[in-house]
Order: structure tokens, then sequence, then C-alpha cells
């Protein structure tokens, strides 16, 4: 548990610690993703809830067998409506994986296709 | 003997049911391709299919690798299966999620694209030369399994369309077949293009935040490219125009940000953003007595961009100051 709550942490400050520079070297230029999500206002609060949302997953990620890099690297790549759809919901959500050949195709398709083809 | 006799009529059982969901029901199992047979889109020709589109077999269960190295290749990127297995396949779940097959391309400078949940789009486009990676539940309705292939094709005569598929190079599979096993992911199904082209089914209100996505990682002359691209297309859209002058500014291209913004403020004169970020490059090009007037027109204390104005304005007084 203190473990978990400590990574978590550390986390959060890694990737606050990562934008840091990005947000001060564009100097005082409005950025694209800022206007883009303004539409949605509380831009602030957006941000500070993103930060959370992606330390969480990027621990989520881990526990699901990444190492600590490649975690904070895939959650990077992601807009804050990506984490916030990943954030708590790692294990449920959809992971494609299985082979490729629809090997029992249901008989009514058939039918239906033939239907289709005319 | 009473066994086989059994099992028999139970299949016969199965059979009627079958044949009776298949005469009752087709329209709400499929009812995108009922839609196709009866309006096939406009302008779609009725058989398209790219067979150089690279194929790698799928390994265990990283069809999400295979599916996504597939697309980065015809988009122009060189990349095996393997390189991918690191950014977006997830070793307890034996899979790939969605998200990070939208998010990996980025990575190389590619333009993810989400498609609209719809037949047509695919088809549309396949005609303009864009492999779309679909997912499917190929668990036929016992289980759920989920699984990532590519179309590259299809044949509106035959009725069937053409994939890149696990260990499968050109697996044929009829429209309704498709439907049905992609109908449960609510049919999800993205694109991945080069920076300087747009996908043919592009909205101009999400194909914006699929670029600014690829600005997070992506290198930022493929990002100046594809705001310029986006440009070329709505060329009204100020969240391109500011897109494109924040690649510029970053990589000090000063005047040109400054001309792609004052084209903008003139499109969009009350644009706080529009209006700090000229002030902004006027002012990191020295001419701070303009950039003055611009951000005097940007004080709008209602803006959610209040608070950046506010900064830019004190630094402009303050280079200001310095030059006296």
């Amino acid at each position: 548990m203190k473990s978990t709550l400590s990574r978590m942490i550390c986390h959060f400050l890694v990737i606050a610690m990562a934008m840091l520079p990005f947000q001060s070297g564009q100097a005082s230029m409005i950025g694209t993703d800022q206007v883009i999500s303004s539409a949605s206002a509380q831009a602030d609060r957006n941000t500070v809830s993103s930060f959370l949302s992606r330390s969480e997953t990027v621990s989520q990620l881990q526990s699901l067998g990444l190492d600590a890099q490649s975690a904070a690297d895939r959650v990077a790549a992601m807009t804050d409506d990506e984490v916030r759809t990943l954030a708590g919901k790692v294990s449920a959500l959809p992971a494609g994986g299985d082979g490729g050949l629809v090997l029992l195709i249901l008989v009514v398709f058939f039918i239906w296709y033939f239907a289709f083809r005319r | 003997m009473i066994a086989a006799a059994l099992y028999r009529s139970t299949r016969l059982t199965a059979g009627a049911l079958l044949l009776m969901a298949a005469l009752g029901g087709c329209a709400s199992l499929v009812p995108q391709t009922m839609a196709l047979r009866e309006a096939w889109p406009a302008g779609v020709p009725a058989r398209v299919e790219f067979a150089d589109v690279p194929f790698f077999p799928q390994q265990d269960y990283q069809c999400g690798p295979a599916a996504l190295a597939t697309a980065l290749v015809h988009a122009g990127v060189k990349i095996t299966p393997d390189e991918l297995v690191e950014q977006v396949y997830l070793p307890a779940r034996q899979g790939s999620l969605q998200v990070e097959m939208l998010a990996a391309p980025r990575r190389y400078s590619l333009v993810s694209y989400q498609l609209a949940p719809r037949f047509d789009d695919l088809l549309r486009e396949l005609a303009a030369g864009n492999p779309v990676i679909v997912l499917q539940d190929i668990g036929q309705g016992f289980t759920v399994k989920w699984h990532y292939a590519v179309v590259v094709g299809y044949d509106y005569a035959a009725g069937e369309l053409y994939l890149r598929s696990g260990e499968t190079r050109r697996l044929a599979v009829p429209f309704t077949v498709l439907e049905y096993t992609w109908k449960k992911s609510n049919y999800w199904a993205m694109v991945v293009m080069p920076p300087g082209r747009i996908s043919a089914t592009a909205a101009e209100s999400a194909y914006l935040p699929a670029i600014a996505a690829m600005e997070r990682v992506g290198n930022a002359r493929a990002t100046l490219s594809a705001y310029a691209a986006f440009l070329d297309r709505w060329p009204d859209n100020a969240g391109a125009s500011i897109g494109l002058a924040n690649q510029y500014h970053a990589l000090g291209e000063l005047k040109d940000a400054e001309a792609v913004l004052r084209r903008a403020a003139e499109r969009h004169p009350g644009s706080v953003a529009v209006l700090n970020n000229l002030a902004q490059a006027l002012s990191d090009q020295g001419r701070n007595a303009e950039a003055l007037t611009f951000i005097e027109r940007a004080a709008q204390p209602d803006s959610p961009f209040a608070a950046a104005v506010r900064e830019t304005r004190a630094l402009i007084l303050q280079r200001l100051a310095k030059e006296r």
C-alpha cells in the first residue's frame, strides 16, 4: 500500500518535472492543446486532474507488466482525454490480442452472405 | 444410437433457429451492410485492393503490434512488430488497448485518426489508399476475443473485404461477417496518416485534436507540415493557425510565426489566443511597441487565457522599459 502510494507520488513528480521545461520554454505562447480544450473550460483544474490520471495510469501499466520507463513513455504519447478514458480502467477495457481467423463462422452468415451476393 | 439421434435433432433445431434468425434479424444483426446493399456510397469504386501493403504474421497474442507495423510501414516508417511490442503490448492483458494503438504512431510523427463508426467511412479511406485497422470481436458470441486486423481492400461484387489478419496474409471476409465481428467494438477503426496528408473522412473538429496529440511527442517539422496541410483544407481554423505558428515559434522561425498569426488575426479579430501569440511573436523579434497594440486588444478579463495575456503584457512592458 505504502509502495503504491509512493510510486504514484514519484510518477506525479516525474511527469510534473518533465512538463516543466516544456511549459516555460514556450514563454507566453498559448499552446494548441489549451486552445482546443478551452471550449471545455476550467483549464487549470483539467491540468491538475490530468497530472493525477497520468501518474495513476503509469502505475497501472506498470502493474500489468511494463517497466517504469516504457509506461511513462506510453502515457506521454496520450492526450488528456485518452488518459482519462484509461485511468482506473486499464484492466477492464478491450485488449486486442487473439488469433486472426474466425474459424467457426455462423451458418446464418453463410446463408445471408449468399443472399447478399445474389 | 440414441445419443446420435439426439445430437442430430439438436443440430436440426439449432439450424432452424439460425435460419429464423437469418430471415428475421439480418437488418438488426448487420444494419450497415444492409444499408450498403441499398445504397453504395457515391464516388467509391466497386473494387479496391492494395496488394503492396506489407504483412507481418502475428506472434503469440501480438496482433496489435503486427497490425500497427502494417499501417506504419505503409505510411513510410521502417519498423517491425517486435519494436512496437514495447509500445503497445500489455503482457498481463495479453493484448493491446485501443488508446495505445492510437498513441504509438505519434511517436513516429504520424497522425492517428479514429474513424467515425461507419462502414462508408472505412470504404472511403480504402478508396483513398489508406489501410484501416479495425478491432473485432472474433469470439462469435460465445466468448469475447478481441482482435486487430488491417483491412486492405474490398470487392463489392464478391461481397468481400480483404484483411491482413493474424497469420493470414490475405483473408477474404464477407461484409456481413466483418460487420458482425466489428460491431462489438462499436465499429472501432483507425488510420495512420503521414503528417502532410489528411485522411479521406477527416472531420475538422476531430482531426485537429489528432494533430495536436501528435504535437506532444512528434517531431516539430512533421507537426508543422500537419498543421499546414490542415490549414490548406480548412483555412478558417484558428486553432490550426495557432498550432502552425507555435511550431514556427518553437523552431525559432519568428517571421513565419508572425505571418501565420497576422493572417489568423485578420480572420478572427476577437481571438484572444491569436492576439496574445501574435504579440509574443512580435515581442520576441524586438518589436515591442507593435506587440503592445495587439496585447491591449487581447485584454478580456473573462477569457480563459486572461492569465496568459497578463503575463505576456507584463513581459512586453518589461522589455519596453529595458529599451529606454
